[in-house]
Order: C-alpha cells, then sequence, then structure tokens
C-alpha cells in the first residue's frame, strides 16, 4: 500500500487555484524532494496535505495509507501519523515547550490506544535527540518558539518530528535560512528518521540540502503541478540550469 | 427622581431605624454627604458603560424592608480558599466580621499586627466618604475591620479575608482600614464569594495608607454567583519608597466594579497593578483604575488582561495623573483583550493626564481573537480544536499569573482559573 497518493490534486484559496493538478505517489521508507521556484505551490501543497482550513480543495483525491486524508481534521492527521514541519513556525508565548511536546505525543498515543507516555521515557527520547541536534536543555521550559531564532525555531521543528515518530513527515523548507551548522544539524536529524516504515517529503527551494539528505526521488513542481520527476541527478541539473530550465521543458 | 437613584427617605428610615451603636455617628454623618450626590448615573463620565440601575432598585426594596433587621451572627466557615490558601484567615461574613476567626489572630499582635473589628469603635475621620459608594457605605456601616502592622514588622504568612454574602442579607457594605507602618510589611488576599440564590449586593470600601518604605502585597480574587452585584473600593497613599502590589481577578458576579486608586504623595514610590477579567454569559466587569503622582521620581505600571464570551460587556479605564512638578515620573499602563465571541464587548480607555516636563509614560489597549496561525500550529501536533483553544486562552490568561504577588495563592488561583476558563470555553 502507497503511504500517500495524491490523484489530480486543485486546490487553491477562495477563487485563487494554486495547485492545478498534483499526481504522486510516496512508498514507505521512500524520500521525496520536491522543488520549484518561488510561487509553484510547494507550500500550499504541504499546508493542503496537513489540513490547513484556509485552502480550499475543489478536485482530486488524497489517500494516506489507504484512508481519504481530505475527510479529516489537522489534528485526526497528525495523530493518524503525518507530521508538517512548518516553513514558519509559530511563537506561542506561555504555552510551555514541554507541555506541547507532551501533549502532542499522548494526543497520539490516546489515539492509538496506548497509555501515556512515561515522563521518563519522554525525557530521555527528548534529551538524545537535543543532543543531536545541538539544543540546549533550556529549550525544553521555554515557550514554544518564542524568541528562538530561524535556525532554532527548525531544530525545535525536527526535535518535534523526532518525538512523534510520525509514519509520514512533510517537511516544508526546513533548510530555509539556517547556516551550514544548522543544516548539518537539521540534516543529521533527518537522517536519523529514515526507517523502512516512514516516508519523508522534503519541500526544498534549493538542492544544498539534498547534499546531506539524499532523496529517492525528486520532483518539480511548477505553475501547481509537477512537470519533472527523476532521481537525485534532477536536482543537480537544475541546481546547474535554473528552473527556467523546467520551465520551458513544461511549456514546450 | 430617576428610577435609579435610591430613595433618600428609605435610606434615612433605615440608618435612623439601625440600633445605636459605636458607629452612629459615622453612619449619620455619611447620611448627609451621600445625600448630596446620590447613586452615580451613567451621565457621569467614569460610570458611562456601568449602570447602577439594578444595584438601585434591589437597596430600595431592601431598605424598605429589612434593613434594619440585617445582622446576623457569622459561624464558622470552611471554603475551598480557606483549606487551600495557607494564610491566616478572617471571615467577615454580609459585612460582620466572625469574632471567632478575629479571636483566634490575637497572637499575632506579638509580631506587630493589631486587627480589630470597627464595631468596636472607629475614629469617624478615618472612615472616607469622598465618592458617592463610599458614602452609602458609610451610611449603613455596621462592621469592618483594622489592620495596624506596626513601622517594621512583617508576618510569616499572608492575611486572609473570606468575605462571604450568603444570601440572607440582601445588601452588606464592608469597609477594611490597612495601616502599613515604616519599612513594614503586609500580604493580604482578600476571597470574595457568594452563596444562595437571591440577588445580593455588596459594596465594600478599602482604605491603606503606606508608610516610608512600607510595601502592600494584594490579591483579591473574586469568583461570587452570577447573581451578584458587586462595588468595590480600594484606594491608597504611598510615602517614600513605598510599595503597592495590587492584583485584582474578577472570575464571578453578574456585576462587578472595581475602583483601584493609588496616590503617590512622596519619591521612589511604585505602584504595581495587575488584573485579570473573565466574563462570560451576560457578566459585566468593569475596573476603574487612577493612580495620582503627585510628584516624582516614582514608577507605576499596570497591566490588564480580560477574556470575554458570549454577551459578556467589561469595561477598563486606567488613568495616570502626572501632576505639575511630579519630573522623574515614569507610568506606563497597557489592556489586552481577548473576545472569544461577537457579541461580548469591552469598552478600554487607558488614559494619561500629563502635567509635568520630565517625565516616560507609555500605554496601549489591544482587543482580538484568537491566533489563527497558532491554533493551526497546535491542531497539527494533534491537538483538538477545543484542547488548542483553551491552551492559547489559558496562556494568554497566564501573563497575568505570572506576575502574581503572593506565592501563597498561585496554586489555588491557577487550579481555579483553569476551571473558570473551561467553563468560559464550554459555554461560548
Amino acid at each position: 500500500m502507497n503511504m500517500l497518493e495524491i490523484k489530480n490534486l486543485k486546490a487553491g484559496i477562495g477563487d485563487t487555484e494554486i495547485l492545478t493538478g498534483v499526481n504522486l505517489e510516496v512508498k514507505p521508507g521512500e524520500v521525496h524532494a520536491i522543488m520549484g521556484p518561488n510561487g509553484s505551490g510547494k507550500s500550499t501543497l504541504a499546508q493542503v496535505l496537513a489540513g490547513h482550513e484556509d485552502y480550499d480543495v475543489y478536485e482530486g483525491t488524497v489517500e494516506f495509507m489507504g484512508k481519504n486524508l481530505l475527510d479529516l481534521a489537522p489534528e485526526e492527521r497528525a495523530r493518524e501519523g503525518i507530521f508538517l514541519g512548518f516553513q514558519y513556525p509559530v511563537e506561542i508565548p506561555g504555552v510551555n515547550n514541554t507541555y506541547l511536546l507532551k501533549a502532542a505525543v499522548n494526543a497520539k498515543r490516546k489515539h492509538q490506544g496506548l497509555p501515556e507516555m512515561d515522563a521518563f521515557d519522554f525525557l530521555k527520547i527528548a534529551r538524545e535527540t537535543m543532543a543531536m541536534l545541538g539544543m540546549d536543555q533550556s529549550f525544553l521550559n521555554r515557550g514554544v518558539n518564542e524568541g528562538f531564532s530561524g535556525g532554532e525555531k527548525k531544530r525545535n521543528e525536527i526535535l518535534q518530528m523526532a518525538i512523534l515518530e510520525p509514519s509520514l513527515a512533510i517537511l516544508d523548507e526546513t533548510d530555509s535560512g539556517l547556516d551550514i551548522d544548522a543544516l548539518k544539524a537539521v540534516a543529521n536529524g533527518v537522517n536519523a528518521m529514515r526507517d523502512p516504515e516512514r516516508s519523508i517529503v522534503l519541500v526544498t527551494h534549493y538542492q544544498r540540502l539534498l547534499d546531506y539528505v539524499e532523496p529517492d526521488f525528486v520532483h518539480v513542481l511548477s505553475q501547481g503541478r509537477i512537470v519533472r520527476s527523476g532521481d537525485k541527478d534532477l536536482a543537480v541539473q537544475l541546481e546547474e540550469k535554473g528552473y527556467d530550465w523546467v520551465r520551458e521543458a513544461a511549456s514546450a | 427622581m430617576s428610577a435609579d437613584a435610591v430613595q433618600h427617605e428609605l435610606l434615612e428610615a433605615a440608618v435612623t431605624a439601625l440600633p445605636p451603636d459605636k458607629l452612629s455617628a459615622v453612619r449619620r454623618a455619611a447620611l448627609a454627604s451621600f445625600a448630596a450626590n446620590g447613586f452615580p448615573t451613567t451621565k457621569h463620565e467614569d460610570w458611562k458603560y456601568t449602570s447602577l440601575s439594578a444595584v438601585a432598585d434591589l437597596s430600595n426594596t431592601w431598605l424598605q424592608e429589612n434593613a434594619a433587621a440585617g445582622k446576623t451572627k457569622p459561624g464558622a466557615v470552611d471554603t475551598e480558599q480557606t483549606e487551600q490558601i495557607d494564610a491566616h484567615w478572617i471571615v467577615i461574613e454580609n459585612g460582620v466580621v466572625d469574632p471567632q476567626s478575629l479571636g483566634k489572630l490575637d497572637p499575632l499582635a506579638k509580631s506587630g499586627i493589631t486587627i480589630s473589628s470597627l464595631a468596636d469603635g472607629v475614629d469617624e475621620d478615618s472612615i472616607a466618604v469622598d465618592d458617592p459608594m463610599s458614602a452609602f457605605n458609610a451610611a449603613l456601616l455596621r462592621d469592618g475591620l483594622r489592620l495596624t502592622v506596626a513601622a517594621g514588622c512583617t508576618l510569616d504568612k499572608p492575611l486572609g479575608i473570606l468575605l462571604l454574602d450568603d444570601g440572607s442579607v440582601r445588601v452588606t457594605q464592608t469597609r477594611i482600614l490597612i495601616d502599613v507602618g515604616e519599612n513594614a510589611k503586609l500580604r493580604i488576599v482578600e476571597c470574595p464569594v457568594s452563596a444562595g440564590s437571591a440577588q445580593q449586593f455588596a459594596n465594600s470600601v478599602t482604605q491603606a495608607a503606606l508608610g516610608t518604605g512600607a510595601e502592600l502585597d494584594f490579591v483579591r480574587i473574586q469568583q461570587r454567583q452570577k447573581d451578584h452585584l458587586s462595588v468595590n473600593r480600594f484606594s491608597a497613599s504611598l510615602d517614600r519608597d513605598a510599595v503597592l502590589d495590587y492584583n485584582n481577578f474578577d472570575f464571578g458576579g453578574g456585576l462587578a466594579r472595581n475602583d483601584i486608586v493609588a496616590d503617590i504623595g512622596a519619591t521612589g514610590a511604585f505602584v504595581n497593578l495587575h488584573g485579570l477579567y473573565l466574563a462570560s454569559g451576560r457578566q459585566h466587569i468593569d475596573n476603574h483604575t487612577r493612580v495620582d503622582h503627585r510628584v516624582g521620581p516614582a514608577k507605576s505600571t499596570e497591566e490588564y488582561r480580560g477574556i470575554l464570551s458570549g454577551q459578556a460587556r467589561c469595561v477598563f479605564n486606567g488613568k495616570a495623573v502626572v501632576h505639575d512638578g511630579a519630573d522623574g515620573t515614569d507610568a506606563d499602563q497597557s489592556n489586552h483583550n481577548l473576545l472569544l465571541s461577537d457579541k461580548a464587548e469591552i469598552d478600554t480607555k487607558p488614559e494619561l493626564e500629563i502635567y509635568a516636563d520630565d517625565v516616560k509614560c507609555s500605554h496601549g489597549a489591544t482587543v482580538g481573537q484568537l491566533d489563527k496561525s497558532a491554533l493551526f500550529y497546535l491542531r497539527s501536533r494533534g491537538l483538538d480544536k477545543d484542547e488548542a483553544t483553551q491552551v492559547l486562552t489559558r496562556a494568554f490568561a497566564s501573563a497575568i499569573l505570572s506576575k502574581l504577588a503572593i506565592e501563597q495563592c498561585h496554586d489555588y488561583l491557577a487550579s481555579a482559573l483553569d476551571k473558570h476558563l473551561d467553563a468560559l470555553i464550554e459555554k461560548d
């Protein structure tokens, strides 16, 4: 069974169609990169998959492990095993980072009929992951993303992913705005999550993240649909020739 | 005579009918003061959004029926507040001090704290009647508290004051006089609660005088029932380097009006006001604060937050007056509101009046809904919509809770806040 199966997905905001017919299949264990120029619909695709209510789906289907994803509320998708790493993680002053991590884990465990996570286990995973990501332990006691730098926010997203252990992780521009050290740390965090039972979709504008996280497939999104698919060499070609090359190819 | 006024002949007859006691002279003097103005109406700028007509109606009925019979004998009362907040508790039931709880605190005299009942006598001049509701309070006053902290003295834990209106007396007056001596410190947790199903009105006045270097921390947690109406005035005068930290939490009551007034009369004083109000259904909560900076340098800071749902109506008016010559004044005020329903209404007005040159003043107010992107972020992590709403609402409120002046009431207050927030979001 496919992890994710998108067929002819058309979506947008109000009357503005942004996704104009996306088709994509992702199998368990695969890492897919979705690349494309600004405004091609990459973030819209990520947000629609996570269930953002500002977007309307006009046509098409999305199945996640055989279930109709579009029928589910955002929180149900999360509990079923989808994780969206935000391009712009939201600052929530007054909500403790640990509180959110625990509430998220336990919402999922409750959905699976499991007891709440043991506090000791929770801290163990949190500490290990934070050490790998080069995050200070004090982040656990701070407000969610409150006053975090761009790099700290992205590391925090990876921390949440590691603790939630999703079946499908969609990482939206997780590499943007990172210096080389942060990029490597985030890439390490992503690579550590690679698993035959887990799929990862990397949404990115640049090829540089793919130097550290090697994708099985690369897709190019342009004007709301996938115009070209290939292996990791496609990303290298894109880096050399620029997006105009695929745009021309698409309209030819 | 307008419909929302107290009928003076009724008040006069009721005051005359009260059995003579040590407060008779206070009542007679106040009756004359009250006659000059009567209840404030919505024509007064300070009462524009808060009508006392229901209070006047109730007062007239009560004055006519059984004002003189109002005094009851308080008994021992245990509530969740007295059980959960570690404090020296005094119970004031229907405006009357419970002598038993008062007697238990006699040993505090060794720590320099003297506590007495106003029914045992009070200097007439010490009862302020300079606004109409204070005059009404004094005209019907039958008891109250006087707290005096001797110079340099402090208590091991806060003083708790449970204000219970049990429904048997429908109009009650409470007066508390506080005197904190030079370099002395006092912490008070005041918990107004009500019981019974009858409509009630409580009119309370607290007057505090802070000596040089004195500190008063005052936390008020108001959780009365929805048919309870109240007008509450807290005023404080601050001498050199005195510190007032006042927090009021209004979670209950159908109508609750607070006037919080601080007068900075000497340099180095610091006034810190924080408040949180939660209102749902048709609750009406009004906070009016005023800080007078008569001299500088001195500092005042103020933050009030409100969460409104249903058809609640709230009012915030925060005024700082920097008098001529009060150079070096530092004053800031803010008021933030979260509206969970489009039928709720807040009238907010931070005000600055500045007559001095060298000052640092700021003010601001916001009114808004929950941040949609934060809601989606939490939901994308598996929290359902109600839980995400609750988490964000609690976070909004926690900004005030984190500034709580008295540690001993933190846990109780946090759990009370949770309970009230749950109810507020559920109803919405």
